[in-house]
């Protein structure tokens, strides 16, 4: 029928600009740092202690 | 001294277990690497700063795993230990572990502080590398409180509200910061996150021109590293602000680079967010039997996935792209389906969005009056209560289409 092809028309005309359109907004973040300690940390630092303690020792 | 002997060997096998758990760790197993702090804790050690290397390592691998309330009582202890024994660098480094955790939390203020302390000790101690580690946990705190309150309304990227501006700003200004020290010490991979991060910024700033000018930088250091994963975001993050530019021939581009390595990275649901990105795109492009073919593809991973919600967003992208091309049968399936889902899942406005595209169908399709008034009349009702009775004018934007942004809750995070 005329009326109704003359919706369909006008729906077909309207129907995408007034329908929502779902954006993907995914943004994509980077990720984050986070800060390490280890229990070597403490071994090479006393180690280093100790080197720097026979040098300065053997300096004397 | 048989007590001297005991306890020898209890510091040996604490510090045995301990080195377990860092292997572990290293080797990417934080489940099992947990296990072996929890027990290295448990034999204990009179030496201070090798738990607070324990409980600062525990904390990581909770955050890792996703279990931000014992990374928080881990990176907790490690910051009362390194205050007690007066250790500053542990000190800073705990405060900024836990400031990250509190931004996932959601607990802004608190990592702010917390954050800021690592970098006021950083400063104190010259420690440069620290000060931009600092610099960069600080911008994300600011653009996760921006994006947090700009999630509670629906505006797109560019209209916000002063308390969400102001937070985007000021991580854009510590993003700035971070990058002209790791500039300065060469870090690449550095400059890499910093830039991806300031482009997101600048994205929900709507300055999209330098959102593309920070993924394109973004793009250049993944492509020296070879790192793929990033390639990958950046592609996409160039696809969206093409697509706030009205570029949307370059942002399908974009997109299909991304979907391309998502196949590569057999990343199923980055696949399948690339497919949804590529439908919506050549929706705005008007040519919508590729978007059907995108928006087809992306309900068969969101289904394998059982994801309701990306299968509910791709019945909703079906029925708007079939009614486009005047396939009312098709459109009418998935709008129904739509609606079927939106119930299932308890998404009020897709359930609203869903009964008006049915009404509009039907209407269109010469249906019954009756049943059209009952639906319209519910569709109000529905609408009214969304918007403490004031019924919403629908919004335009980009020539015409109408771009609208969901809360989170109704984002599904597809990574």
């Amino acid at each position: 029928p005329p009326l109704a092809g003359g919706q369909a028309a006008e729906l077909q005309s309207k129907v995408v600009p007034s329908k929502q359109i779902l954006h993907s907004d995914n943004m994509e973040m980077e990720p984050e740092t986070m800060e390490t300690k280890s229990v070597t940390d403490y071994f090479s630092k006393l180690h280093m202690g100790s080197l720097v303690y026979s040098c300065t020792s053997k300096r004397k | 001294d048989r007590s001297f002997h005991v306890r020898y060997r209890m510091e040996a096998s604490c510090l045995e277990l301990a080195l377990e758990g860092e292997r572990l760790c290293k080797a990417g197993d934080c489940r099992a690497g947990v296990s072996f702090f929890e027990a290295a804790v448990q034999v204990g050690t009179e030496d201070l700063r090798t738990l607070s290397a324990i409980y600062s390592q525990l904390g990581n691998a909770y955050f890792y795993l996703q279990e931000y309330a014992k990374a928080l009582e881990y990176h907790h202890h490690d910051l009362t230990l390194a205050r007690t024994i007066g250790d500053l660098l542990g000190e800073a480094k705990a405060s900024g572990n836990l400031g990250n955790t509190l931004k996932v939390l959601g607990n802004f203020e608190e990592a702010i502080v917390c954050c800021q302390r690592h970098l006021d000790i950083s400063r104190e101690l010259n420690d440069k590398v620290g000060e931009a580690r600092a610099l960069y946990n600080l911008g994300n705190v600011y653009h996760s409180k921006g994006k947090n309150v700009a999630n509670a309304g629906t505006h797109d990227p560019g209209e916000l509200p002063d308390d969400v501006k102001n937070a985007l700003q000021k991580a854009a200004k510590y993003y700035e910061e971070n990058l002209s020290i790791v500039t300065e010490l060469g870090d690449r991979a550095a400059q890499g996150r910093a830039f991806g991060n300031l482009g997101n910024t600048h994205y929900l700033l709507g300055n999209f021109r330098s959102a593309v000018l920070a993924h394109e930088q973004r793009l250049l250091i993944a492509k020296e590293f070879g790192d793929r994963s990033a390639e990958r975001r950046a592609y996409s993050n160039l696809g969206n602000a093409y697509i706030f530019l009205g570029e949307f021939e370059t942002a399908a581009e974009y997109y299909r680079r991304t979907l391309q390595l998502a196949r590569q990275l057999k990343d199923r649901a980055v696949e399948a967010q690339a497919c949804y990105s590529l439908g919506n795109t050549y929706t705005l492009l008007q040519d919508y039997e590729k978007a059907i073919d995108y928006h087809l593809k992306h309900l068969v991973i969101a289904q394998e996935l059982h994801d309701k919600i990306g299968e509910g967003r791709a019945c909703w992208s079906l029925g708007n792209a079939y009614t486009a091309l005047g396939n009312h049968d098709q459109a009418i399936h998935f709008a129904e389906r739509h609606l079927e889902i939106s119930r299932e899942v308890g998404d009020r406005s897709g359930e609203l969005t869903a009964r008006l595209n049915l009404s509009d169908l039907q209407m269109v399709l010469g249906l019954s009056y009756s049943t059209n008034n009952s639906m319209m009349a519910e569709s109000h009702a529905v609408e009214n209560s969304l918007n403490g009775g004031r019924p919403r004018g629908r919004r335009y934007s980009m020539e015409n289409m109408e771009l609208m942004k969901l809360t989170p809750e109704k984002v599904p995070n597809w990574n």
